[in-house]
């Protein structure tokens, strides 16, 4: 019999049903007739069969719950990597401005000297100099400016957990709107371009740039709302990258008292302070200690605490405030309660 | 008939994912949640079938269907949703394979391969291969010795034909969604296949020698 090339593909095609009805026909004669090539259509009828009889694994219950523990990671990764990222760029970029900004200085002056050196001697030296002397100029009384304090600039973020989410974002969407003007802070609402987010299965953080006087503002807002959460947790960036301190069970006023800091040391400090007040508050029965951790607060910058009730509409702040510096760079994360 | 009826079968699924699909480009959780748990398992058994490991083969199903909802909007129907997700899940699959050089058995050594086998299990292999009447598979898959076998006979296939058979022989696929799935010819399917089970046909035999 005439060897037929590609035998065990065609016989493979065979087994699975994938020949034309022709085809298949013809291959079913050849194995009628042939002992041979039957003996392989049954080796390899074997190996289908013995893949075939592997029982179907189940999956683990929990999948779908950790796609969605999954989808809500990778926004905060993102956006803490982005931090890190765009601090180290804005250095980087700080330092080559310093440096180009050096080289033109130093190129200007070679050029000044050497223009001098040409031009100078000449028109300097063959005219007459003519002195006259002249009553110095009253002097008038200007008032300077004093030296201007600049506070340290503060990044970091404050993670909400509460079972009032809805509520709870709401509220601070509000807050924000009405507190800070609207180039200080970034709506990171992806809900058109984001499926999970339009699914609602992540809630994505708010990323706040601004001075100390609207996160006051909005600070003494969000005060409200502070016995509608289970937890809040404000994670301060050191000036070692990628170091933070945590500071658990932090109120308003503990996070005006640390951001309002002109001195990135001792904000530190204050930062750590509450850390560990907080934290022997939590682990001590009764709680007795959080009243005396807000007397501590007494020597620290307190924000103007509005009265609002819960869906009371609040009051519209007017854009013409005086421009300051955008050096509180916070992120607020809001996260449904378990 | 059988063939008409599947394909109909298939259709039917096709059509109900698609009706879930556009629910979930209308931004509706609930539809995504349906899609996940209908394949969920299925994505897993073909996934821990090439892989091999449990906790890997949770965590790829986890990031496959990540990567569906992440890409949902860019899925354009061409294909079937059934076809678009296994080639999310094979291809992060083959990828997590190509990493672990762990997963890679490409020796053919008899002595080697026997000796990994116990003489029972030798024996029910032996049973199986020279058996000249069709072996009824649901026996066969109560048989623990024999599953064993399959499974690391299976694990001494490379990657790419792993991953031709599994479709076939265990998701049941045809040549063509195969094709689809792993963006090869119809051509290669057809190859590829015929050798894995040649290769397979060949590692049995090497164990039995």
């Amino acid at each position: 019999m005439k060897e037929i090339p590609n035998m065990d593909e065609l016989l493979n095609s065979f087994i699975d049903g994938e020949l034309p009805a022709r085809q298949q026909t013809e291959v079913q004669r050849l194995v009628n007739h042939e002992e041979k090539i039957a003996q392989r259509l049954q080796q390899l009828q074997k190996c289908k069969m013995l893949l075939n009889s592997l029982p179907v694994a189940e999956a683990p219950p929990q999948i779908l719950e950790s796609v969605k523990a999954s989808l809500a990671r990778k926004p905060q990764l993102a956006e803490q990597s982005s931090v890190f990222d765009e601090r180290a760029g804005t250095r980087h970029l700080l330092g080559r401005k310093v440096f180009a900004a050096a080289a033109m200085l130093g190129l200007v002056g070679i050029l000044t000297a050497v223009v001098y050196t040409i031009v100078a001697p000449e028109t300097v030296t063959q005219r007459p100099v003519a002195v006259e002397r002249r009553e110095p100029a009253p002097t008038v009384d200007v008032v300077k400016p004093g030296p201007t304090i600049v506070a340290a600039p503060f990044s970091g973020r404050l993670e909400l957990r509460t079972s009032y989410l809805p509520a709870v974002v709401a509220f601070i969407n509000r807050a924000i709107e009405d507190n800070v003007p609207s180039d200080e802070w970034i709506a990171s609402d992806q809900s058109n371009v984001n499926p999970a987010h339009r699914m609602g299965w992540v809630k994505e953080p708010h990323a706040l740039i601004c001075g100390s006087e609207s996160f006051n503002l909005l600070l003494a807002e969000l005060g409200n709302i502070w016995d509608k959460l289970d937890s809040a947790v404000l994670f301060v960036d050191t000036e070692v990258f990628g170091e933070q301190v945590v500071v658990d069970a932090v109120t308003a006023e503990q996070i005006s008292g640390i951001v309002n800091q002109d001195d990135s040391k001792r904000r530190m400090e204050v930062a750590k302070d509450f850390a560990v007040l907080n934290n022997m508050a939590e682990h001590l029965p009764g709680r007795e200690i959080l009243a005396a951790i807000d007397d501590t607060t007494v020597g620290l910058i307190t924000p103007p605490k509005p009265v609002l009730t819960w869906n009371q509409k609040t009051e519209k702040k007017s854009p013409a405030r005086t421009k300051e510096n955008k050096n509180i760079h916070l992120t607020i994360t809001v996260v449904g309660g378990d | 008939m059988d063939i008409y009826a599947s394909k109909r079968r298939i259709d039917i699924s096709s059509e109900k994912d698609a009706v879930l699909v556009r629910r979930c480009w209308q931004g509706d959780s609930a539809a995504m949640e349906e899609l996940i748990v209908k394949y969920q398992s299925r994505i897993y058994n073909v996934i821990l079938k090439i892989c091999a490991d449990p906790d890997d083969a949770a965590e790829l199903t986890q990031e496959t269907f990540v990567k569906v909802i992440e890409n949902i909007d860019s899925f354009e129907g061409r294909s079937g949703f059934y076809t678009w997700v296994f080639r999310i899940a094979v291809n992060l699959t083959l990828n997590y394979c190509q990493r672990n050089a762990r997963l890679r058995f490409s020796s053919l050594d008899a002595s080697e391969a026997k000796a990994q086998y116990s003489s029972q299990e030798n024996r029910v292999l032996k049973e199986f291969l020279s058996d000249n009447s069709s072996p009824d598979p649901a026996a066969m898959a109560q048989n623990k010795e024999l599953y064993e076998i399959a499974v690391e006979s299976l694990m001494k296939l490379d990657d790419a034909q792993r991953a031709v058979v599994v479709l076939r022989d265990i998701e049941g696929m045809n040549y063509a969604r195969i094709a689809k799935v792993l963006d090869i010819e119809l051509g290669t399917v057809r190859s590829r296949l015929s050798r894995a089970r040649s290769k397979l046909r060949q590692i049995l035999e090497a164990i039995l020698q």
